[in-house]
């Protein structure tokens, strides 16, 4: 190697000067000129390091990536001194967002030209990336020292400072830095947040007092401008030195926004009063407020949470009384967590029965009513979603229908009516009504996704592209894919769990793999605001996105994708034939072939029409071009020779973030153990153990562990496995037989559904009689037992991957059990219901109820 | 329910709640960038469980030519349709206002309403006071015109 460094010689100053030609093509975007630029240098030098990296770097850029990789790759071999090639390779890996191989590209090219500053920013920003601080402080401080006259680079040393938990040498850099400014414009947005930085690292030393002269100083200067930042700053302050002028802080924050709750909270706070229980000093104080600032929303609801006997009662009467009257669809939502205080649930139901009377009288007296009618409606809309949530579905269903047949074109109606028919396990039904609600207003995107979920959730998984395809861009290849261009984390979501019912793993694993890249990108993004902070000197907020970062796969969104795709993979795992039993197209349809040819045929033409329309592609910035899908039906994804591998990586997030997921700790069990990694395995269920140590399926991985430990245990070490039989031990008695530790579990939850289900479940594993399985699945759905509509499709399920006979039977159980779902009907009555779904108008949306009838049902 | 300055962590609550109401939908880094450039001139509202059930999206306008004031321009303001009626819009919006006035001294602000959405522009006009300054031509992807509106903050 250092033979081919050695013979590195000059360029002439003719392809020298080509060579400057081509950095600059580069930089301006002109690719084209510039790979001819690196040919004709590379016709006379073939082995010119350098110029077989640019080139490589063009090609890359123009879409040929790897042929562009392996021209750097070579390039490189030839010149290994040279810092433009390593700085090449670095820029590639960092495209790939690869960002460790990236910095080391950087720190090679950083040995052999020290002090240039892309180098030295882009490694900054790297570092920052992969959370590296005490050589982000490094690099920092070189940065300052060669151009100490930037404003940035003093901002930039005191942040890596900061990252790096010295908040002391934070705090010195900035001092040093104020020490040397010169000339600070009048109002300057930039120093203004230098300040209030400066002000939080004070705060974060615990040095109070002089975080609060500084903040009174520049407020009083007018340096710092934000007039909202400093009043948070100042009322967080001096609550943490708890001294009374607090309040007042306070209470300037209520003022300029009095439908913030934290600043109510923190007034009654820094008085020594709570909002969390019920408290006549609070209601005091509150009601003050409410005459003060009679357009404040807030301390009206906050009162209901600290009132309590009468004068909660005549507080809510009247806050519901006047939001009937305005017609306001969010009330029942905005109180019903009230109904967790068991005393003010019968407040709220004796209002609520006091309207039903009102409105059974309405009706009896009929026409010359002196209300308004539609604080009738909204009374019954209210009403609807009070017996709804009380689980009296069908006194619900009778109020809404007369509603409806009163006013058949409001959308609200038709969206309760929709939920409520889903909580019913009516799929199909809500489905109906919810296009019913979207008819009446078709620009409404609202409605519009509603309507699209519910016809997920019913599996109409094309009819509910279609919708969606209303309201996404008419010139991406499908709505699909510009939901998840938008990042759509609903619509990614729920369609995997359609495509999951529906049995289409593949599409279903697909669909989940896209949250996990949304994810991916997610982080991504945070790289850019690296640098572009520091020059904007929004120092505050980019502490916080990196804060959020770190935690950003603790989204529920993630953490669903993660678990329901590792599932998948698990399932590939134990039986690789399903991948081919899913791929043999004696699974589609003929009406399915039909779309999907459909489907071909439309991409094909989008993709000629797409080059007709961009003359030059090849100048394009990569990311620009539309990324072709390489496995639009997910088999790829589904049929990957490392599934517990990807599984694993999945998952890994979790454990940190999540830790009181019973469901992540479940998923990482399923995938250790079959990694054979039987100490983390184990590890898993004690999480699960010392959280919810009843779980269900904590009682399936027991059986499961114990069964496959006497075949796994023996390749542990010595140590290992102590402490594997120790941590099994506490969880599983010794001694104690699995059907013994079975049927305990039957005897203690016999009257739980899923505690049943996985009853059952552990039976399987232990190769039960079948009669002794029967009977216990026919447990979940009998009377008395608790269950709903999800375990019972879930049972369902399990029945069907074991092969069972009674399937049919079980489901007709299942009808019994939940009259109105429709989610254990034959395919063929499915199939008829479905069309059902999608009408042109409104026909018949009721089915007539009369006043008699919903008097009945009032009274 | 709670209107708030914007936080780093009501970004994917609010790009949800913008899928969800409206046709103009953004990438995440379009959110952070507004974020990160201009910290304190976007404000959400909440619901008890914390979901975000509205949010004002504010940035400031790039290119001022010398000499011109600045002005703030709304890039999208949302309230789900279940939580309507309760005046959110405006008190976003008045939040959005204040601040872009003290940090920025915005002179006006500006946004853009397609011409079909009726329920917006009434919005705006009616309730927020802002005024249709012009027309754009085909201002969006689809081919639609805008109208471009101001509020002037003087």
């Amino acid at each position: 190697m250092s033979k081919l460094a050695l013979q590195k010689k000059p360029l002439p100053s003719k392809e020298a000067g080509l060579f400057k030609e081509l950095l600059t093509l580069y930089e301006t975007r002109q690719l084209k000129k510039g790979l001819k630029t690196a040919d004709q240098i590379l016709k006379k030098f073939p082995e010119h390091g350098e110029t077989l990296c640019m080139k490589g770097l063009v090609l890359t850029n123009m879409g040929r990536r790897e042929e562009g990789i392996d021209l750097v790759k070579k390039g490189i071999k030839f010149d290994l001194m040279s810092h433009i090639c390593w700085h090449v390779f670095g820029l590639i890996q960092k495209a790939d967002k690869n960002y460790e191989e990236a910095l080391k590209s950087y720190t090679q090219a950083l040995r052999f030209d020290k002090e240039n500053m892309n180098l030295l920013r882009d490694s900054a920003s790297l570092q920052t990336q992969l959370r590296l601080f005490e050589s982000l402080v490094e690099i920092r401080h070189t940065i300052l020292r060669l151009r100490p006259n930037q404003r940035q680079n003093w901002i930039g040393l005191a942040v890596a400072h900061h990252l790096n938990g010295n908040l002391e040498e934070a705090k010195k850099v900035l001092e040093h830095y104020f020490y040397s400014l010169k000339n600070i414009p009048d109002y300057d947005v930039e120093h203004s947040e230098v300040l209030l930085y400066y002000i939080s690292i004070l705060e974060g030393l615990g040095e109070l007092s002089l975080a609060l002269t500084e903040l009174d100083q520049s407020a009083r200067s007018r340096t710092i401008l934000d007039r909202m930042a400093i009043l948070e700053t100042r009322a967080r302050i001096l609550t943490k030195q708890n001294v009374s002028e607090a309040d007042e802080a306070w209470q300037s924050l209520i003022e300029r926004n009095p439908d913030n709750y934290e600043s109510y909270r923190g007034y009654l706070t820094s008085q020594g009063i709570t909002l969390d229980t019920p408290n006549p000093e609070a209601v005091a104080k509150l009601e003050e407020f409410v005459t003060k600032i009679p357009r404040a929303t807030a301390p009206l609801r906050l009162l209901l949470n600290v009132s309590s006997g009468d004068k909660f009662k005549e507080l809510i009467g009247a806050y519901i009384t006047k939001r009937l009257e305005k017609g306001i669809p969010s009330l029942f939502a905005d109180i019903k967590s009230l109904y967790v205080d068991e005393e003010k649930r019968k407040v709220v139901e004796d209002i609520a029965d006091g309207l039903r009377e009102k409105c059974a009288l309405e009706i009896t007296v009929s026409s010359e009513k002196d209300e308004d009618p539609s604080t009738h409606l909204w009374t019954l809309y209210f009403l609807a979603q009070h017996y709804s949530y009380l689980k009296q579905h069908t006194k619900a269903l009778t109020i809404l229908d007369f509603a409806l047949h009163h006013t058949p074109t409001l959308p609200e109606l038709l969206l309760l009516k929709g939920r409520i028919l889903k909580r019913l396990g009516d799929f199909i039904g809500a489905a109906k009504y919810i296009h019913d609600a979207r008819l009446l207003d078709g620009q409404d995107r609202f409605l519009n996704t509603k309507c699209g979920k519910y016809l997920l959730r019913a599996g109409m998984i094309e009819e509910a592209s279609r919708i969606f395809g209303m309201f996404t861009k008419k010139d991406a290849p499908s709505p699909a894919s510009d939901l998840q261009d938008m990042q759509s984390l609903l619509f990614m979501l729920e369609e995997a769990d359609a495509h999951r019912r529906d049995g289409k793993l593949n599409m279903a694993l697909k669909r989940y793999m896209a949250v996990k890249s949304t994810f991916d990108d997610f982080d991504n993004d945070q790289y850019d605001f690296h640098g572009y902070n520091l020059r904007k000197f929004t120092i505050n907020i980019y502490l916080t996105l990196l804060k959020w970062e770190d935690r950003i796969r603790s989204h529920p969104g993630y953490v669903k994708a993660a678990i329901e795709a590792s599932r998948i993979f698990v399932l590939v795992h134990d039986d690789p034939s399903a991948v081919s039993a899913l791929q043999s197209t004696d699974n589609l349809t003929e009406a399915e072939k039909k779309a999907k040819k459909k489907a071909k045929k439309a991409e094909k033409k989008k993709v000629e029409e797409d080059k007709k329309a961009a003359p030059q592609p090849n100048d394009k910035d990569p990311d620009e071009q539309p990324k072709k899908d390489e496995d639009p039906d997910g088999f790829k994804l589904l049929g990957s020779s490392d599934p517990l591998e990807q599984a694993a990586k999945l998952l890994q997030p979790l454990q940190t973030l999540v830790p009181e997921s019973t469901d992540g700790w479940i998923a990482i069990y399923d995938v250790a153990i079959r990694r054979k990694k039987l100490l983390q395995a184990i590890a898993a269920l004690n999480r699960v153990h010392s959280l919810d140590p009843t779980h269900p399926e904590l009682h399936i991985r027991l059986v499961d562990i114990k069964q496959r430990s006497e075949s796994l245990a023996p390749s542990l070490s010595t140590q290992a496995a102590s402490v594997f039989s120790e941590t099994l031990t506490q969880l599983v008695p010794e001694g104690l037989s699995l059907e013994t530790l079975n049927s305990q579990y039957l005897q203690k939850h016999g009257s739980d559904g899923k505690a049943l289900l996985a009853v059952a479940k552990a039976m399987n594993i232990l190769n039960a009689p079948q009669e002794e399985l029967d009977s216990t699945v026919f447990g979940i759905v009998a009377e008395g037992v608790k269950v709903d509509v999800k375990t019972a499709l879930s049972t369902v399920h399990f029945l069907a991957t074991i092969k069972s006979q009674r399937v049919t039977e079980f489901k007709e159980a299942c009808q019994k059990r939940f009259q109105q779902s429709t989610a254990f009907s034959s395919p063929t009555e499915i199939a008829e219901l479905k069309k059902t779904v999608i009408r042109d108008s409104t026909i018949e949306l009721t089915n007539g109820v009369t006043n008699e009838e919903v008097k009945a049902e009032l009274l | 329910m709670n209107v708030r300055p914007m936080r780093v962590d009501d970004l994917p609550g609010m790009q949800a709640c913008n899928l969800q109401n409206l046709p103009e939908n953004y990438t995440m880094k379009y959110y952070l960038y507004h974020a990160m450039a201009w910290p304190s001139i976007s404000f959400v509202a909440e619901d008890n469980k914390g979901r975000i059930v509205g949010y004002v999206l504010a940035k400031m306008d790039d290119e001022v030519p010398e000499g011109d004031e600045p002005h703030g321009h709304v890039t999208s303001l949302s309230v789900l349709r279940s939580y309507r009626r309760l005046g959110l819009a405006k008190k976003l919006m008045q939040q959005s206002q204040e601040a872009m006035a003290s940090v920025y001294r915005a002179s006006f602000i500006s946004l853009h309403v397609r011409k079909s959405n009726r329920a917006a522009l009434s919005l705006y006009k009616d309730t927020l006071g802002f005024t249709v300054k012009d027309v754009e031509k085909k201002y969006y992807a689809d081919g639609e015109d805008a109208y471009a509106m101001h509020l002037s903050l003087k």
